[in-house]
């Protein structure tokens, strides 16, 4: 039996009873997923390769609709309706609930055209409203000092850490609620580890962040809750802390102490 | 003789035979390209740019029909094989990807690109040349384009594909619409790789003679009429070659150097955007 936590702080995104199976997959990857997500909180979900961790994050921006045939049941609340109602406005979904993936995924345009790439979208022409927003957006992604006054390079010329947090910028740009992370530091160096860690931390005054990891020491440093995740199932949600001193499940007990994994 | 005697030996006889081959190979190359400069070089003069055709024995004759002939049917047939073939390749690549229907065009295409050009000639002429009644440069220009777009759409739809899925994805994660998608990441990214695709199939139609026979045909004199036969370079070269009148056969060995010299240029120019793509 599942023990998730009961989350008195309002939150940003429920999920309930949710299930989620790729086409022509026999069975769904994931099985009655009921997960509150606490609103300006850094939520974490661990778990062993192919529990579904990946899967469950890319639901909440529907990722997944990108390849035909996936089928979503259950339900996702998201300010306040339901996001896998098949008449959501993905559009509009994609610019509430933004997302950083595993390698950085820099655009073959200058470093400023990257950043103001979700504003243009959204129709922002004025040209001192989107320096101004690239600004504070590389400010608030600790890039600004090393990029601003090689704006117009191009972005593939940034290391990869660099590149990460111009992601990060561009996705903060348009102002989310939310920001979804797959794992974006496996592919980064300790140092540009540290700043995106420290950089998930700052960033949750203003959004809900829900962030995949592998590193369990990672989990424990930047997030609120944490989420164990195992075959499809979510077998624990919790503060982090009483999750990874004092589980609740055997399961969960196993996995952090290394038993498996 | 051991097992490992002999293996040396097969290797040698391998690596010496396969090296005089691609000597022979290379030698016949720059055979061609060496009589092509001689003869080619001998037989230009400001002449050919400034005069058009005439009867033998005229001292003004020139290539400028046939140049400027040449320029409008590639260029028609650019302008409409290009879009036809990069679409093409887009929906291959960004819509069809890896459906039957998809999988079937690409079939499709790549029976067409080694297709016998002369029957892509013969039927533009049963289509458009027999129902107008007339030869014409838009004939022309539409058999060449024929030529190209397999070749276009192929290199578009690879091109296309070698951009990673998750600068897709990350676009779409922005709430990029997928018409926006295609035309800020998926083409920028490939970008290099689709003008290489252009510029080989210009190239690949550029010297192109029998397709031309019976579509635009030929004719000696400057034309700009698209309703009318057009001289081009290749048919002009082969009508000029194969006459008796040594003044004409010269104009034919220049008509093949320029020809040459073009076609040469394309490829390498679309080789070295697709190098300077890769590096970067
Ligand atoms: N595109 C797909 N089609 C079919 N099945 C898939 C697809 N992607 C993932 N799966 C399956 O869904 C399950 C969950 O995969 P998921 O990628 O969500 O795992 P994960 O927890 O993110 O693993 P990792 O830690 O290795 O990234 C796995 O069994 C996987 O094989
Ligand atoms: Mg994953």
């Amino acid at each position: 039996m599942a023990s998730i936590i009961d989350i008195k702080e309002e939150c940003a995104l429920q999920v309930r009873n949710f299930d989620f199976t790729y086409k022509g997959a026999p069975a769904p990857s994931l099985k009655k997923v009921t997960m509150p997500i606490a609103k300006n909180s850094v939520t974490a979900l661990i778990g062993p390769s192919g529990c579904g961790k990946t899967t469950l994050l890319r639901s909440f921006n529907r990722m997944h609709d990108l390849y035909p045939g996936n089928k979503y049941e259950g339900e996702i609340e998201f300010e306040g309706r339901n996001i896998l109602d098949p008449k959501e406005d993905l559009i509009h979904l994609r610019t509430k609930i933004g997302m950083i993936f595993q390698k950085p995924t820099a655009f073959p345009m200058s470093i400023f055209d990257n950043v103001a790439y979700g504003m243009r979208l959204q129709g922002i022409k004025n040209k001192t409203e989107l320096n101004d927003r690239v600004e504070k957006a590389l400010q608030d992604a600790a890039l600004w000092k090393e990029v601003s006054d090689r704006l117009k390079n191009d972005a593939n010329g940034l290391s990869g850490g660099q590149q990460q947090r111009l992601c990060i910028a561009r996705a903060i740009a348009v102002e989310p609620e939310v920001l979804l992370f797959d794992e974006p530091t496996s592919a980064l160096d300790p140092i540009s580890t540290q700043g995106i860690e420290k950089l998930v931390i700052e960033l949750k005054e203003r959004v809900s962040i829900i962030i995949v990891t592998h590193n369990m020491q990672q989990a424990a440093r930047v997030s609120d809750y944490t989420g164990f995740m195992y075959l499809g199932d979510l077998i624990e949600l919790g503060h982090t802390e009483e999750l990874f001193v004092t589980p609740k499940e055997k399961l969960t007990q196993e996995y952090i102490t290394g038993k498996f994994g | 003789m051991t097992a490992t005697q002999k293996r040396i030996i097969i290797n040698k006889l391998a690596l010496a035979f396969s090296t005089l081959s691609a000597v022979i190979a290379l030698a016949f190359l720059f055979w061609i390209l060496g009589v092509l400069v001689m003869k080619g070089v001998d037989a230009l003069s400001w002449n050919i740019f400034i005069f058009e055709g005439s009867p033998p024995g005229y001292a003004e004759s020139g290539l400028k029909h046939a140049l400027v002939g040449q320029l409008i049917l590639v260029g028609l047939a650019t302008l409409i094989g290009v879009p036809l073939g990069i679409m093409a390749g887009t929906y291959l690549s960004e819509y069809g990807k890896n459906s039957k229907l998809a999988h079937t065009i690409r079939d499709i295409s790549d029976i067409m690109m080694s297709a016998p050009s002369i029957v892509i000639g013969a039927f533009v002429y049963a289509v458009i040349v027999m129902p107008m009644g007339h030869f014409s440069a838009w004939a022309g220009a539409i058999a060449l384009a024929i030529i190209m777009i397999p070749v276009i759409l192929r290199t578009t739809d690879d091109m296309l594909q070698l951009v990673p899925g998750t600068l897709r994805e990350a676009a779409f994660a922005l709430g990029a619409p997928k018409y926006k998608v295609i035309i800020d990441i998926v083409y920028r990214g490939a970008k290099a790789g689709i003008l290489t695709g252009v510029l080989l199939g210009i190239a690949r139609v550029g010297g192109e003679t029998a397709p031309l026979l019976f579509t635009s045909f030929n004719d000696n004199f400057f034309t700009t009429d698209l309703n009318e036969a057009m001289p081009s370079l290749t048919v002009t070269m082969f009508n000029y070659a194969i006459s008796p009148y040594d003044d004409w056969q010269q104009l034919g060995w220049a008509a093949a150097f320029i020809l040459s010299m073009f076609i040469l240029g394309l490829n390498i120019v679309g080789r070295l955007i697709l190098l300077a793509g890769k590096r970067k």
